[in-house]
């Protein structure tokens, strides 16, 4: 059976479904979407007992939003549905981790506000435009060193490892000038983050360790460069962010150490992932990809059916902090909702044919970026740059791409991600 | 004459509704988004309810 084949929501038992069960994130996608598919349905706010981690105590439990409507009515309500006790994980923040991780995305106003005020400015639209030049000169060398590699041996290549993950992590560097040999270690710290405890990306069998050692690495290195960029400024975003003021605020140290590892984890793997699984869904609709090739004008377009289609970040998270009532669903003060953006994202009340890649797709309002609300992703205007760029150069300079064997997929429920994507390039253009 | 209303409060400066239009809205150097035009010309008010739409912080109105 090929993993894309649709399955038949009816074949689940409902009261068997659990999203807390690590095993359930290895099934294939078709099965994902058919569990979600079914929760959408028959029980649009679904119960579920918080999965076990090592050395915490299990918390109280979590409803999970599958809805589209009912998850960006949520993300709206940031009064009433709060981030400051997490976003990114199921459990509350742990005291030791919350210094290095406690960033604006797991904050509320006011200090959520301050922050995002000082840091939205360095990406705008306009301040964008600076980078383009780099996005394309970035893209450009990343693919031919992997053609030059490619071509060195029988012509095969991973898509992940050199053509996904090098395209952001090289841009967000270049953009905060973090020098090249520290880079190695960027690389490997926001996969530590990022891994949700997958063995085979982290080393250490301690999860939380890890991600502790990983968190001061990281800031370590920006504590360096912040102070190195108050003596000599350049024109990079550490530079901005060392100055930047706002009603004559500016961020501490350590809120620049933190806000860097949040762009870190958050614009890597999310962007990483939406290239692989771009491509991997390009080569499943050999037509979308024909059609999409032979026109740039589709570009914007087809980048948003992409993030749509592809969902990088699964679920962002949020806790209520009142008693109330949305939609006809009850809820208490301190309950925790997951809002599975990967699940609204096929919500066929908004999307017609939701389960098909339409790179022409319009309307097509989703919320792979976040529902309307104060959090919505930072870095989407450079997003959808990077994967625009990228697709494109990739048609024009690697046409003969071809995937040529199964994805190894993360075992994440947060990050939609792939491990390996095997390919080769054919010679033949 | 429509005019356009920004809800302060509620902005992010996430600088959508500028990608839009860029003839009405602009983030500054402070990174607060300035109106340009308060009353957007005739060719701009498509543009103008399509950054209403899109603002992820639901912190635009046209009052028309
Ligand atoms: C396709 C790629 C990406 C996807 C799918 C994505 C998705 C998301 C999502 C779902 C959120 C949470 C929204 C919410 O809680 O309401 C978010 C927040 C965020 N993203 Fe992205 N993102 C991507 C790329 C990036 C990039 C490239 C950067 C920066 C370089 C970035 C920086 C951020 C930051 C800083 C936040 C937190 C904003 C806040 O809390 O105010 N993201 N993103
Ligand atoms: S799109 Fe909305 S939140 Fe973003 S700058 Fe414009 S008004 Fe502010």
């Amino acid at each position: 059976m090929s993993v894309n084949t649709p399955v038949d929501p009816a074949q689940f038992d409902i009261e068997a479904i659990d999203l807390s069960d690590r095993d359930f994130w290895a099934e294939p996608p078709a099965v994902r979407h058919a569990v979600f598919d079914k929760l959408r349905a028959e029980r649009p706010f679904a119960f579920f007992d918080e999965p076990t981690m090592e050395g915490m105590e299990p918390g109280p439990g979590y409803w999970a939003v599958t809805r589209l409507a009912d998850l960006d009515a949520i993300s709206a309500q940031p009064a009433v549905f709060c981030s400051g006790q997490g976003a990114v994980s199921i459990q509350d923040i742990p005291a030791d981790l919350s210094e290095f991780y406690g960033s604006m995305i797991s904050m509320d106003d006011p200090r959520h506000a301050r922050i995002r005020r000082i840091v939205a400015k360095t990406f705008t639209p306009r301040m964008l435009e600076q980078v383009v030049d780099s996005v394309v000169g970035i893209v450009d060398d990343v693919l031919a060193e992997a053609r030059a590699k490619a071509e060195a041996g029988d012509g095969s290549l991973d898509v992940v490892a050199d053509i996904a993950a090098p395209i952001p992590l090289r841009i967000i560097c270049d953009m905060m000038g973090v020098p090249e040999q520290d880079r190695e270690l960027v690389l490997n710290a926001s996969n530590t983050i990022l891994s949700g405890g997958d063995p085979e990306l982290t080393d250490e069998a301690d999860p939380l360790t890890a991600l502790i050692e990983a968190g001061m690495n990281m800031a370590a290195l920006m504590e360096r460069l912040a102070a190195e960029r108050i003596e000599n400024p350049t024109d990079d975003l550490t530079t901005a962010l060392v100055n930047s003021e706002v009603d004559g605020e500016k961020l501490t140290h350590q809120e620049i150490a933190s806000f860097f590892i949040l762009l870190l984890v958050a614009g890597n793997e999310t962007t990483r992932t939406a290239i692989a699984q771009g491509l991997l869904a390009l080569s499943e609709n050999p037509e979308q990809r024909a059609r999409w090739m032979a026109d740039p004008s589709m570009d914007k377009a087809a980048v948003e059916e992409v993030v749509r289609y592809v969902s990088p970040v699964t679920w962002m998270r949020r806790t209520a902090t009142q008693d109330g009532e949305l939609n006809g669903h009850s809820f208490k003060e301190g309950d925790k909702f997951l809002l599975f953006y990967a699940a609204a994202n096929r919500d066929p009340e908004s999307f017609e044919n939701p389960h098909a890649l339409d790179l022409g797709r319009s309307p097509n309002n989703h919320v792979g970026f976040g529902g309307h609300g104060p959090h919505f992703c930072l870095g989407a205007h450079l997003a959808r740059r990077e994967l625009a760029v990228t697709f494109r150069r990739l048609f024009e300079v690697c046409p003969d791409l071809e995937i040529t064997g199964e994805p190894a997929r993360l075992r994440s429920s947060f990050v939609n991600g792939l491990k390996r994507l095997p390919a080769r390039l054919t010679g033949q253009r | 004459m429509s005019r356009v209303q920004v809800d302060r409060e509620r902005c992010v400066g996430s600088g959508v509704c500028e990608s839009i239009v860029p003839e009405v809205f602009e983030i500054d150097d402070d990174g607060v988004l300035q109106v340009l035009r308060q009353e957007p010309p005739a060719d701009d008010l498509d543009g103008v309810r399509d950054a209403v739409q899109s603002c992820p912080a639901r912190a635009l109105v046209l009052a028309e």
